[in-house]
Formats: C-alpha cells, sequence, structure tokens
C-alpha cells in the first residue's frame, strides 16, 4: 500500500482539527463573546491602526503598565474597575502627564463621555482618544495607592483573524464551527450510513416485497431536491443541531443502502456464503458474522466520503438562516457577513477562515475516503474516478 | 526472402515492440523479420502471450498503449514505421485491414453494422450514402451474411455474425492485405471451421495477402502456404507450412506439434 | 416500453409524496400559522374569519382535496403574507429562475464537456491539472463561499457588477432594460458556471479515459478513420447515454442551487421566494415554490430517461433481438 506525502498531510491536518476541535477556544487563549469593534482588522494586516489592547494595574499586582505606542489614535478608551479612599491613576504622556481619576468607588468612564472630558478640562468636541495618544512614544498608566483598574484601548484591529460584525473574535468563533461542523458531519454521516447499512442488508437479503419497498422509498427520497426539503424541515422541526444531524441523515441513506444491498446480493451468491449455508448456518448467523464485518471496510470509507457532503448541507443551511443562531457554525459566519455587510464594509477577513475551512475539511475527508476505499476494495477503487485522479498526480 | 522493395508485399524488418516494466525494457516482440506476399497466406503461430498479436496490429501502427516501435515494415516499397499517424490513416484499412480477434468489441456500439461499412466506403472511396449502402449489402452477402443485418446494431448480432460482418467491413476497401487476428477464438468449433474457410476463400478468391495470426498450429498448418512460429517476441522457425508442421527442426515447434498429438489421443 | 412506464410510474409516485409531504409538513409547522401572522389583538370574530379565508377551519381531510385541487390546477391558493395569488408572484419569479438556471447549465454542460475530453485525450497536461483541480473544488467548496469572493472582488473591490437584485432601481426602459438585466446575471450566472463545470469535466474526462481504451476505438483508428471522428463519432459518442444521464440528474442539484445563488445575489427567483416564505411560516407560499422545484426536478429525471433511451440503442432496441 502506497501513501502519498499528500495522505500523510490529510491525517495529519485532521488530527490537528479534531484536537483544536476537542480543545475549544478558550485553552487556545480566544476569548468568546464581544472583544474589540466590529469589523477590527487581523493584527497582521494593517501595522499603523491603533491594536486593540487592555491594560490592568491593580495594588496587588503590577501598579503601572507602559505600552509603547506607535499608531494613530485609537477609536475608544474606557476604564473600569475600583479605586481606594487613597487611590489615584495616573495617565504618562511623552510630553507630560496628568491625572485621569481620583475619585473612589466604581471606576466607568469612557472617552466619549463629557463629564470625563469636563472634569479632565477638554473640550468637549476634542477627540479624547487622540488626547490621551497625542503622539508616537511611550505611555504609562500607573496606580497610585489601591484599587484595580483596567483600561480597554479599542484599535481598529484585533487578534490573529479581526472581528466579525458584532465585535467577536473570528478566531474563535472559528474554532466553535470547526467544532459544530465536524460534530454535524460526522454524527450524521454515521447514523446515515448506520441507517444505510441497515436497509441495505434489509433489502439484499430478505428481498421480495421488503426489498422493492425499501428500493422505491430510497428512489423517491433520491428525486426529491434536497434543499429544498431540507429547509422545510429546518423551519418546521426547529434548528437546533441535533434537529440538523436528524434531518441531514434521514437524506442521505440512500446511496449507502444501494451500495450494501448490491454488495450484500453479490455475497450472497458467493460460495463460501453458500457453503455456510450448507452446514447449517442461520440467517442471523451469516448476517452478522459474515456480512457485516464484510461490508464494514467499505462502509468507513463511506463515512468518510459522505461526510463533506453534510458538512456542504449544514454550512448551505446555516447560511440561509436556518440553523441556530446562537449557535456559532462556519455557515452561519458567512450568513452574518452576506447579511450584516462585510463586503460593504471590506471585512473579508470575516468571509475567508469560515469558507476556507469548509473547503479545507471537506477536502481532507475526501482525501481520507478515497484511501480508505482503495485499501477497503482496491478493485472497487480502479474503476472509480479516485484512482484515476491518483495516476495524474503520480 | 521477397524484396522490400517489391509491391506485393508487407516485409517487417528486424521489428521490436518493447514496453517498460519496473524500470526494464521488456520485450514483446523481439527483432522479427517476416515478409506476407500478395496472394499469400501467412500464418503466424504461437502460444498466447508470444507477441503475435503485438506484432500484427504494429504493421498498421497501432501496437499496445505503453510500448514502442523500432525496425522497418515496408509496403508498397514504403516505410510505415516513420509515417505519421495522419500519412498512415491512407494506409489502414485501403491497404491493410484487420479481421479482429472474436472476443474483441471491435464494433462501436451505438453504430449499425451499415454505418460502419458506410463511413469507411464514404471516408476512404468518396463513394456516397446510397451507393455505399449496395456495397454494404454485397459485401455482406460475401461473407456470408444476410443483408438483413445491417440495420443491427453490433449487441443484436451473434458471435459468428459478427466475426462475418468484421470481415466484411475488413474487405470494404478491397485492401491488398487482411491481417487477421485469432479471428474465430470466442466463437463454437463448427462456426470457427465456417468462419476460416469464409475467409480463406474470399483471399484466394481476390488474391489478397493474408497474416492469419492463430495459437492453433494444425489448423494453420492445413491453411496456409508459410507458418511462422513465435516463441517469447522472437521468431522459433518459419518456412513453408508443410515442412514445418511435417519436419519441425526447432525444439519449441516439435513441443508445440507434440503437445497437440498427444491431447488427439487424449480425445 | 415497459420499462419507460414503469419509470413514469415511479414518477408518479415521487410527485404524489412531495404533494403529500408538502400538504402535511407544512400544517405541522409550530406556531399557528394565523399566530405568526396576525395581529393578536384581533377579535375571534376576525381571527376566524381569517382562518375560514384560508380554509383552515375545515378538517384536515377537506383541506388536503382542496389543496390537492388547487395544486394541481397550479392556482396554489392566497399567500398569507400579501394576500395575493401565489401563482401572480410565482409567475414573475419562475422567469428569473429560468434564465439564471438554463445558461448556467449550458455553459457548465459545454465547458465541462469541452474540458473533460480534451483532458482525457492529452494525459498528464495542463488541462488535465486544471480538470482534476476544479473537480475536486465543485465537490468540496460551498458554493455560496465562492459566489460571496466573487462579488466582494468584482462587485465590491472592482465595482463592474452590481452588489445585488435582478434589475437596477428604477430599470430601464428599452434595450438597456436587456442589457440591465444580463448586467445583473453575469455574476451568478459565473459562479454557477465555475461551480458546476468542474464535476462534469471530471466525470466526462473518466468516462472519456475509459471509452478511449476500449476496442472499438482502437478499431476505428485501425479504419484509418480522421482522429477527430475517431474521438467525436466513435468514442464520445459511445459515452453519451451516461454523459446525458449525469448531467440532466444533475439539475435537481443545480435547482436546489437556485436556493443559495438567488439569496447571494439578492435575486426575484423562486429559490429566494421559498426562502422567504418558509421563514414566514407563509405555507400555501412555501408549498408552491416547493412543488415546482420538485417538478422541475421530476420532469428532469423524466426527460433523463427519455434521452437515454433515445441515444442508447441497446436500451432502444432491447427485445428485438428474438
Amino acid at each position: 500500500m502506497r501513501f502519498a506525502m499528500r495522505h500523510w498531510i490529510s491525517a495529519a491536518a485532521f488530527v490537528l482539527l479534531a484536537a483544536i476541535a476537542a480543545l475549544g477556544p478558550g485553552p487556545l487563549g480566544l476569548k468568546e463573546g464581544i472583544v474589540a469593534p466590529p469589523y477590527s482588522k487581523p493584527n497582521w494586516l494593517d501595522r499603523s491602526t491603533a491594536p486593540s489592547v487592555e491594560l490592568h494595574v491593580s495594588s496587588s499586582g503590577d501598579a503601572e503598565e507602559t505600552i509603547f505606542w506607535d499608531y494613530s489614535p485609537p477609536l475608544r478608551v474606557s476604564f473600569t474597575g475600583v479605586l481606594d479612599e487613597d487611590g489615584l491613576i495616573r495617565w504618562t504622556r511623552p510630553g507630560g502627564g496628568f491625572i485621569l481619576s481620583r475619585t473612589p468607588g466604581e471606576v466607568d468612564l469612557d472617552a466619549r463621555d463629557i463629564p470625563f472630558k469636563r472634569a479632565l478640562d477638554i473640550s468637549p468636541f476634542e477627540n479624547m482618544p487622540s488626547v490621551i495618544f497625542p503622539e508616537r512614544g511611550e505611555y504609562a498608566l500607573s496606580l497610585d495607592g489601591s484599587g484595580d483598574v483596567r483600561m480597554r484601548i479599542e484599535g481598529g484591529r484585533w487578534g490573529i483573524l479581526g472581528t466579525d460584525h458584532r465585535g467577536r473574535d473570528i478566531a474563535a468563533l472559528f474554532v466553535q464551527g470547526l467544532r459544530v461542523s465536524l460534530i454535524v458531519g460526522v454524527a450524521a454521516t454515521l447514523i446515515a450510513t448506520l441507517l444505510g447499512m441497515s436497509f441495505g442488508l434489509l433489502s439484499g437479503y430478505a428481498g421480495g416485497f421488503t426489498d422493492a419497498f425499501i428500493m422505491r422509498a430510497a428512489d423517491v427520497l433520491l428525486s426529491i431536491p434536497t434543499l429544498p426539503i431540507l429547509m422545510v424541515l429546518a423551519g418546521i422541526w426547529g434548528k437546533g443541531l441535533w434537529n440538523l444531524v436528524m434531518i441531514l441523515s434521514i437524506f442521505s441513506w440512500m446511496g449507502t443502502a444501494r451500495t450494501v444491498r448490491a454488495m450484500t446480493l453479490s455475497l450472497r451468491g458467493a460460495s463460501w456464503v453458500e457453503g455456510l449455508r450448507a452446514i447449517g448456518a442461520g440467517r442471523n448467523y451469516i448476517l452478522c458474522r459474515h456480512l457485516v464485518p464484510e461490508t464494514l471496510p467499505l462502509l468507513l470509507a463511506n463515512v468518510a466520503l459522505g461526510v463533506p457532503g453534510a458538512i456542504l448541507a449544514e454550512a448551505g443551511l446555516s447560511f440561509l438562516g436556518l440553523s441556530d443562531p446562537r449557535l456559532p457554525s462556519w455557515g452561519r459566519m458567512l450568513h452574518d457577513a452576506h447579511t450584516f455587510g462585510a463586503f460593504t464594509s471590506g471585512a473579508w477577513w470575516s468571509i475567508l477562515p469560515a469558507g476556507a475551512g469548509i473547503s479545507m475539511i471537506c477536502l481532507i475527508f475526501l482525501d481520507i475516503g478515497r484511501k480508505l476505499e482503495e485499501m477497503a476494495d482496491p478493485r472497487l477503487a480502479a474503476e472509480t474516478r479516485h484512482k484515476v485522479i491518483e495516476e495524474a498526480e503520480a | 526472402m521477397r524484396e522490400r522493395s517489391d509491391r506485393d508485399v508487407i516485409a517487417v524488418e528486424r521489428m521490436s515492440v518493447t514496453y517498460m516494466s519496473g524500470g526494464k525494457a521488456v520485450h514483446a516482440v523481439k527483432n522479427c523479420s517476416f515478409c506476407v506476399p500478395k496472394g499469400e497466406i501467412v500464418g503466424l503461430v504461437g502460444e498466447s502471450g508470444s507477441g503475435k498479436s503485438s506484432a500484427l496490429m504494429a504493421i498498421p501502427g497501432l501496437p499496445p498503449s505503453g510500448t514502442l516501435t523500432s525496425g522497418e515494415i515496408y509496403c508498397r516499397g514504403v516505410n510505415l514505421a516513420i509515417l505519421t499517424e495522419d500519412d498512415l490513416s491512407a494506409w489502414r484499412w485501403r491497404r491493410i485491414a484487420i479481421v479482429p480477434q472474436g472476443a474483441m468489441n471491435s464494433f462501436t456500439p451505438h453504430l449499425t453494422i451499415e454505418r460502419h461499412i458506410t463511413e469507411v466506403l464514404s471516408h476512404h472511396l468518396k463513394i456516397p450514402k446510397k451507393t455505399g449502402r449496395e456495397r454494404a449489402a454485397e459485401l455482406l452477402s460475401a461473407a456470408g451474411l444476410d443483408s438483413r443485418v445491417m440495420t443491427r446494431y453490433p449487441h443484436e448480432l451473434s458471435g459468428g455474425q459478427k466475426q462475418r460482418a468484421a470481415l466484411a467491413l475488413a474487405l470494404a476497401c478491397e485492401p491488398d492485405f487482411l491481417l487477421a487476428d485469432e479471428p474465430t477464438t470466442a466463437l463454437d468449433v463448427i462456426t470457427q471451421k465456417e468462419v476460416l474457410e469464409t475467409i480463406v476463400s474470399i483471399v484466394r478468391e481476390r488474391g489478397m495477402g493474408l497474416l492469419l495470426v492463430t495459437h492453433d498450429l494444425p489448423l494453420a498448418a492445413g491453411m496456409c502456404d508459410t507458418l511462422i512460429v513465435m516463441k517469447d517476441g522472437e521468431i522459433a522457425e518459419s518456412g513453408p507450412a508443410r515442412q514445418v508442421s511435417k519436419d519441425p527442426r526447432h525444439p519449441y515447434t516439435r513441443l508445440l506439434i507434440r503437445a497437440i498429438r498427444e491431447m488427439d489421443v487424449a480425445r | 416500453m415497459t420499462a419507460a412506464l414503469k419509470r413514469l410510474g415511479g414518477s408518479l409516485i415521487v410527485l404524489a409524496v412531495v404533494l403529500a409531504l408538502n400538504f402535511f409538513l407544512f400544517r405541522v409547522m409550530p406556531g399557528d400559522p394565523l399566530t405568526s401572522i396576525v395581529d393578536p389583538r384581533f377579535s375571534p370574530e376576525a381571527k376566524a374569519q381569517l382562518a375560514s379565508q384560508w380554509g383552515l377551519d375545515k378538517p384536515l381531510s377537506e383541506q388536503f382535496v382542496v389543496y390537492i385541487r388547487e395544486m394541481l390546477s397550479f392556482r396554489f391558493g392566497l399567500s398569507m403574507m400579501t394576500g395575493a395569488p401565489v401563482w401572480d408572484e410565482l409567475k414573475k419569479r419562475v422567469p428569473n429562475t429560468v434564465a439564471l438556471l438554463l445558461p448556467a447549465l449550458v455553459l457548465s454542460a459545454s465547458l465541462g464537456l469541452w474540458l473533460g475530453v480534451k483532458a482525457a485525450l492529452n494525459r498528464g497536461s495542463a488541462i488535465e491539472r486544471v480538470v482534476l483541480l476544479t473537480g475536486a473544488v465543485s465537490f468540496s467548496f460551498p458554493s455560496f463561499f465562492v459566489q460571496i469572493l466573487l462579488l466582494m472582488c468584482f462587485a465590491y473591490f472592482w465595482r463592474l457588477f452590481p452588489l445585488s437584485g435582478t434589475t437596477s432601481i428604477p430599470p430601464p426602459s428599452g434595450g438597456m432594460a436587456v442589457l440591465d438585466y444580463i448586467w445583473h446575471l453575469a455574476l451568478p450566472l459565473c459562479s454557477l458556471v465555475i461551480m458546476g463545470f468542474g464535476g462534469f469535466a471530471l466525470y466526462i474526462r473518466n468516462m472519456m479515459v475509459k471509452a478511449l481504451g476500449e476496442d472499438y476505438v482502437l478499431m476505428a483508428r485501425a479504419r484509418g478513420l480522421p482522429f477527430r471522428r475517431v474521438v467525436w463519432n466513435h468514442a464520445f459518442r459511445s459515452i453519451l447515454p451516461p454523459v446525458l444521464t449525469i448531467l440532466l440528474l444533475s439539475l435537481p442539484g443545480v435547482v436546489s442551487g437556485a436556493v443559495v445563488t438567488e439569496t447571494v445575489f439578492s435575486m426575484n427567483g423562486v429559490g429566494r421566494f421559498l426562502l422567504e416564505a418558509t421563514n414566514s411560516h407563509d405555507y400555501p407560499a412555501a408549498g408552491a415554490a416547493f412543488f415546482s422545484l420538485a417538478l422541475l426536478t421530476v420532469g428532469c429525471n423524466l426527460l433523463a430517461d427519455a434521452v437515454y433511451i433515445l441515444v442508447d440503442p441497446r436500451v432502444r432496441r432491447e427485445g428485438s433481438r428474438e
């Protein structure tokens, strides 16, 4: 068995993605929820735009935090926390500093607030972030006395992938979407394959009316345009994750059932099965001990090859808005990007990761499935398109 | 041996058909020279895999895919081996026609037998469709077929009918040479004999040259003027049919003949 | 003949199932349609009047009979959102969908056909690589992603095409109206062709590679026929039945794709009509849209069988051998 470099890459990528999906955004240092202004650019994209950072000073931790500012002024600056009786927050600029607040109690100041500007003796018409960050240089936030204050500077960029229309970290959404895609894709295909296998075995082994009925049902299901019926069902059954899995699996067992039926028919006539029957093996025994294991390797390949279809279907439904809006999935991300004007904002970074994620994971599953199929049945693989593709690539 | 410049002969000189297997060059046909004169029947005999089919198909420039042909193939004084595919198409069927292996599905499935014949007639001889249809009927009846077969599709014919139709098709452009590659293998014994007799009588009657590739040595010995025995891509022995079959000089030929006699005894 | 009848019967069963599904699925949708679209402050009398207007007060069996009659006569009842006959709205939208899907199918099929044959003839060439790549792309890239990318590149960054819609607002008159329509159609059409031709090309390449290895193609060459004739009249013509089948069986998928495409480009077609109707629980409208799409699919399946029988003599003359 020849494993091309590509297969190793696919397998490694699959393991990596599964690990990322299992960990989730938290352990990877990604924050869920709103973190920065809407459609912030990724950090690496535009070095001159202000980044989004948070400075934290407290009497129990660092009393002073410095930051080197090399950008245009940020969009928003705000302060939150607590200040004790003796507390005082000081802001040091290259041209000299000033005291931001010495009012004890809860701190909740925003650079857009008029009272805050008044207190600092700044004209209400002036843009306060540019007073706080007037030029390039070293700045420091310091706390005298006791308290715990966070300074949030919101610039036009965030993280490695930027933010979406609500200011959520796209990297975090990407990881959550990966999880949803994998769960839906794999679960729906597994259920569909199990359904397909049972119906296929039943159909092939029982024959007669059962066979005709099941195959007729498969034909009917195959002739109904898939997306519209999925839309209707999602509208009726609700948009939850597991509803989606159920809907997808009900409409994707037919192919497997046909394959398994054909295999069962050819195996039923095979001489070794005849032999088993001759020595008195019962139908259930032959079915469970021989036919199922015989069809199993191919089914594994079938699962891998079926996952892309399920993932694409889930993404399509989510894109049409027919998924749980609270569940961040890749299709949902594209739906949001499309609905909330990502491209009229030029925010291509909110589109690319989700789309690339879907395509990548589908390619990986196709590649793995192709290889599994070839391993399960080299003769069959030689007849399918996959083999031809490999020849050309070799 | 006739001259290569002779108009009425296919002269094959030092022909090799080579393919690559596991990085090594393997010869399906190795340095073979023979000739097929017009008006004679030459039998090319050998066990399966001896390279006789490859040798036959290499003559009109159609060796198995993935192989290289070297050597010279003269027909009417022209070396076919150096002609391009375009130039070769004037030789194919017009001068050298093939009666394919019986087991081959040599007819395009969606064309009627008539369409096959009129197609070559209109391409090579510029015969219009209507006249072509009459010619087709004549050809089919010469090959021993009812003209009703004309409108049939290949899958609607029996094996023997198909083989006769293939013969009619091969005769369509009145070629100088026929190359018959195991023309009767897939048929039952009686049909085999009938079809072969038809081929031989037509060839004799029209004075064509026939290269008959077969694994059946006694059959070839009974029909051919000259016999060539091939083994592992090389010519083991060649000469007048009577001489080769009665007094084989090469041990392999002797082996072949003895094997067949033993089989006859066993029967 | 019996085979043809059998297929026809099968198609009728599919239609019957679709009709039944259509009726029952929409009627078990969560949320009484009346409560979702009618102001809750309406008096019970007004509600009852509305219910009787849509026939919701009658027993289910009676509703079913009415429904079947409406469907088969293409009247489809009244929309719950607008109160207007559904057919009036659908009538306006069907041509838009057909104007999108038909050229898309023709273009992607011809491009796929040409590239597929080229690739099969030139194994290992750049064209073959393109075919293999686009084939893989068409099986793994979501169409709406590609469409959004196209929209962003060609309608936002380079403002060559409109961002959305079927016509400009207000629509221009005369010959400009046609140009305007085509201008709006160009990008969606391109996206469908880009996503569509790769799959066709890959299928055709694979079947063509197999066909070119057949004995009869070798023999057609041996007959000294010109190369083009061998390729097209012998090799390609022999794979025409399965090619046509794949082409026509892919139509349901193409029709499904109309929903997505029309949504991305905000076009006035049946697909988006279905989406809007589903989202607003307007079940006469959604049912009508679903039924038209299903009808299109079943029609295509039947057409596929008919064409198959026409182009494949082995099926056409079944039984004439005796």
